[in-house]
């Protein structure tokens, strides 16, 4: 075991699987690093510090720096993966979503199916997402809800340095496209990371804290909010299930139901606006399957119906919070 | 070899040790499908239908009409029509009853072997309670829902999960558990579709189709000359008063007809039984409850309870049935049951219709208890969880109808019990006091139905003026 950031974790999978696997190829805007020099060990690695070394490693025809098209990147990424290749691309903000939209959802999320399963695209797309650094409206933003949304995509939100490290073994060594959500604000987040090569699997939900009373379903930075909050409630005596989903798709059904019909009661934290989202999603899951179950309506805790704001104070109250989380808690329990 | 099951002497209520098969309605070599009426069969305390929990056949009757057999004994043998008689008499032959000494069932954490299970037969027999914890072993089942089937004894190997993969929810059990749906269905208005060529509120539309008035071409008030109700309300007449009488006319009164649930169906077989076969005779009396409203002010204070009038009622009634035993009766047609202790039901209108839990030893509990006992029962019967040990070893029920503003009213006979109480509101009565002088007084309405075939009329008039002194004066009883 070794304690390690969210992103030195990243960035070891990465050399790890470039090591095991030489079809494994990385290629992104500025992910050499390099700017000004020839590469080598001047070069920085990108400006999140998660390719650092590789191109020194792995040369230039492993670690490709792209021109600034994101539509490229990922049609270069998706034939990659057609030809045999294990590409992970990155795209540096995921607010980018909208210019390589259709790369992603019509070309390679259709792949599979439009060649009627004979051809498989291995390729995974790293998206440096989320709000809380100040960043903006159009660098801020959680696209989770819409990849989500699509069909042929599975979508990868880790929440702690040893999750990134499996879940990105088993995106890189998955047949089908995967969309790996890294949240910007996680990346010095620190945790214990065991050594050694190990995957976790796709739908499989990770108890972040137990609790008899309350269900809060969360995923990304949220699970480490919705564990604070839990973690306070706890000592007032009351019991949380923080669920981290892990993956949004496929969906651990299972960890959620199995846990409202424990507690009966339900809040989940999004990080996006609150329309057509993860939180709609997990409510109507649960209203429509343990509606039996249910103590009290179910509470969505989420960012308002309006693009990130820029000013620190406004961007701190949009996003969701611990104490926001605990307030959602309570109203469950009051609910008569 | 796989498709043969045993039918056997289902366990109902812990008290049950054996039951007479009273009807076989489906006959030895006859299908029969999921949810029709196999036999019927009698218990000392009640009569009830086993339903099919599968489509089958009826390969053999083992056990005749009118033979009694104890629980778990094998009554038939259901199978497919292509196992060969043989195997059928192999199976009956080599069927040996599993011990039912101990009570299967309800929050039983013990792995009961299931009565049926034997080297051939691999499904429970219908109705026989027989889920255990061992019972969902290989089933996709979440671990509440698993919890529920065993505590409710639902087989939940029936049901057809909602859940990922088919797996089997707690609400897949809860509603497997459930009465059918009886829906009051609104259906279709009487309007006429939405004309696009109006441009109206749906509201105005709906009453200018009401009452016969053309909106096309009509500019109304709202924004960009939308028709609303206003303008719809001032074309008509009589503005005002018009469209009620209109909706009064047009409105579709065709009754719903609904399929009684099996509840209703039940209340009522029992009902008219007991209306019919029970000679009843009434007595009435008014109780003056002044001081008992008083004392239950102070005595829920000080016992830090919140007992109702209806448990102190509860609590009096025990006493002085336990005082009259000639009254603390059940009666099974030419036998009286007298019983030591009081045990006394409680009507309660639940959301699934009328139930009568009993409480039990009422004699022996104080009103704290008491009011424990039926907020429990209330509670159990309004999510449906009442046990047959719930609604048996009753005397005497209850029933109050006080607080929906009735007067008084008669009550029928819950059989077996051997009488009822009627309990009607609490009305203001000027009354004369000992002095002479007059005063406004709290008078309790009370009507007794009595069994005659048990009880006489001098019985029942006594049993009243004990019940009536222990409620007038509270103090001296309580």
């Amino acid at each position: 075991m070794a304690e390690l950031m969210l992103r030195e974790a990243i960035l070891q999978t990465l050399f790890a699987e470039m090591e095991r696997d030489e079809n494994v190829v990385v290629l992104g805007e500025d992910i050499v690093g390099g700017m000004g020099t020839e590469g080598g060990p001047e070069a920085i690695g990108g400006i999140w510090g998660t390719s650092t070394g590789l191109y020194d490693k792995f040369g230039g025809d492993r670690v490709i720096d792209t021109p600034i098209s994101e539509s490229a990147i990922i049609g270069a990424a998706g034939g990659l993966g057609l030809t045999g290749k294990r590409p992970v691309a990155e795209i540096m903000f995921a607010d980018f979503l909208g210019v390589c939209m259709d790369q992603i959802w019509n070309q390679m999320a259709k792949f599979r199916y439009m060649f009627g399963g004979k051809t498989e695209c291995p390729a995974v797309v790293r998206m440096i997402y989320g709000a809380g650094l100040n960043a903006a409206a159009q660098h801020s933003q959680a696209p989770h809800g819409i990849l989500t949304s699509m069909p042929g995509l599975k979508i990868v939100m880790p929440s702690t340095p040893a999750d990134a490290k499996g879940l990105l073994t088993t995106a890189i060594r998955d047949q089908d496209p995967v969309i790996f959500l890294e949240h910007k604000a996680l990346y010095a987040e620190k945790g214990e990371v065991p050594e050694g090569e190990y995957t976790i699997p796709f739908g499989h939900a990770r108890l972040a804290h137990a609790g008899e009373d309350v269900t809060i379903v969360a995923a990304g930075l949220m699970v480490k909010f919705a564990t604070k909050a839990a973690q306070g409630l706890a000592e007032q005596g009351i019991g949380c299930d923080v669920i981290d989903l892990r993956t949004t798709s496929p969906l651990d059904e299972e960890a959620i139901l199995d846990s409202v019909e424990n507690t009966g009661r339900l809040v989940v934290v999004d990080e996006s606006p609150p329309r057509c989202g993860l939180a709609t999603d997990i409510v109507s899951l649960v209203t429509n399957k343990a509606y039996a179950s249910l103590k009290a309506p179910p509470e969505m805790v989420t960012s308002p119906h309006t693009p990130v704001p820029f000013a620190r104070e406004l961007e701190k109250a949009y996003l969701p919070s611990p104490g926001k989380i605990a307030d959602a808690v309570q109203r469950t329990l009051a609910w008569k | 070899m796989k498709n043969i099951k045993a039918f056997t002497m289902p366990k109902w209520g812990i008290e049950m040790q054996e039951g007479t098969i009273s009807e076989w309605v489906v006959k030895e070599g006859q299908s029969f499908k999921k949810g029709e009426i196999i036999a019927l069969i009698e218990t000392d305390k009640i009569s009830n239908e086993v339903e099919a929990e599968f489509d089958g056949v009826l390969r053999k009757i083992v056990t005749p009409s009118g033979q009694t057999e104890p629980v778990g004994a094998l009554l038939g043998v259901f199978g497919d029509t292509d196992v060969p008689d043989g195997e059928i008499e192999t199976f009956a032959q080599s069927f040996e009853a599993a011990d039912t000494g101990t009570a299967v069932g309800r929050n039983s954490d013990s792995a009961a072997p299931a009565p049926v299970e034997t080297s051939v037969a691999e499904a429970p027999a219908p109705s026989a309670p027989a889920i255990s914890d061992t019972s969902f072993d290989n089933l996709n089942i979440s671990p509440k829902a698993r919890e529920l089937a065993i505590e409710l004894q639902v087989d939940a190997t029936q049901i057809s999960g909602s859940g990922r993969n088919g797996r089997i929810t707690y609400q897949d059990v809860h509603q497997a558990s459930r009465p059918d749906a009886a829906v009051d269905l609104g259906g279709a208005l009487p309007v006429p579709a939405d004309d696009e060529s109006i441009f109206a509120s749906p509201l105005a539309k709906r009453l200018a189709a009401m009452n016969g008035i053309d909106l096309k071409g009509v500019t109304g008030a709202g924004a960009r000359g939308r028709s609303r109700k206003e303008d719809v309300l001032a074309l008509l007449p009589d503005a005002g008063a018009r469209p009620q009488a209109s909706l009064a006319e047009n409105a579709d009164n065709t009754p719903q007809i609904v399929e009684m649930d099996k509840i209703r169906k039940v209340i009522a077989k029992r009902l008219t039984e007991a209306k019919s076969t029970i000679p009843h005779f009434y007595i009435r009396s008014d109780f003056d409850v002044e001081n008992l409203l008083e004392f239950r002010r102070i005595g829920n204070k000080v016992l830090s309870t919140k007992a109702s009038l209806n448990d102190y009622l509860v609590k009096a009634v025990g006493r002085a049935l336990v005082e009259h035993p000639d009254v603390n009766v059940q009666v099974h047609d030419d036998k009286i049951h007298y019983y030591p202790h009081a045990n006394v039901g409680v009507a309660i209108a639940a959301k699934s219709g009328l139930i009568t839990p009993v409480v039990k030893n009422v004699d022996l509990m104080d009103i704290s208890d008491i009011s424990r006992a039926t907020t429990q029962l209330i509670k159990k019967a309004n999510t449906g969880k009442l046990g047959f040990a719930d609604l048996e070893g009753g005397t005497l029920t209850i029933s109050n109808l006080g607080m929906m503003g009735v007067d008084q009213f008669d009550a029928i006979i819950n059989p077996p019990q051997g009488s009822i109480l009627a309990i009607g509101g609490i009305s203001r009565v000027m009354t004369e006091m000992e002095d002479g002088s007059g005063e406004f007084r709290s008078k309790l309405s009370v009507a007794m139905s009595c069994d005659h075939r048990a009880i006489d009329g001098a019985a029942g008039a006594k049993f009243m003026a004990t019940l009536k002194s222990m409620i007038e004066d509270p103090e001296l009883f309580f």
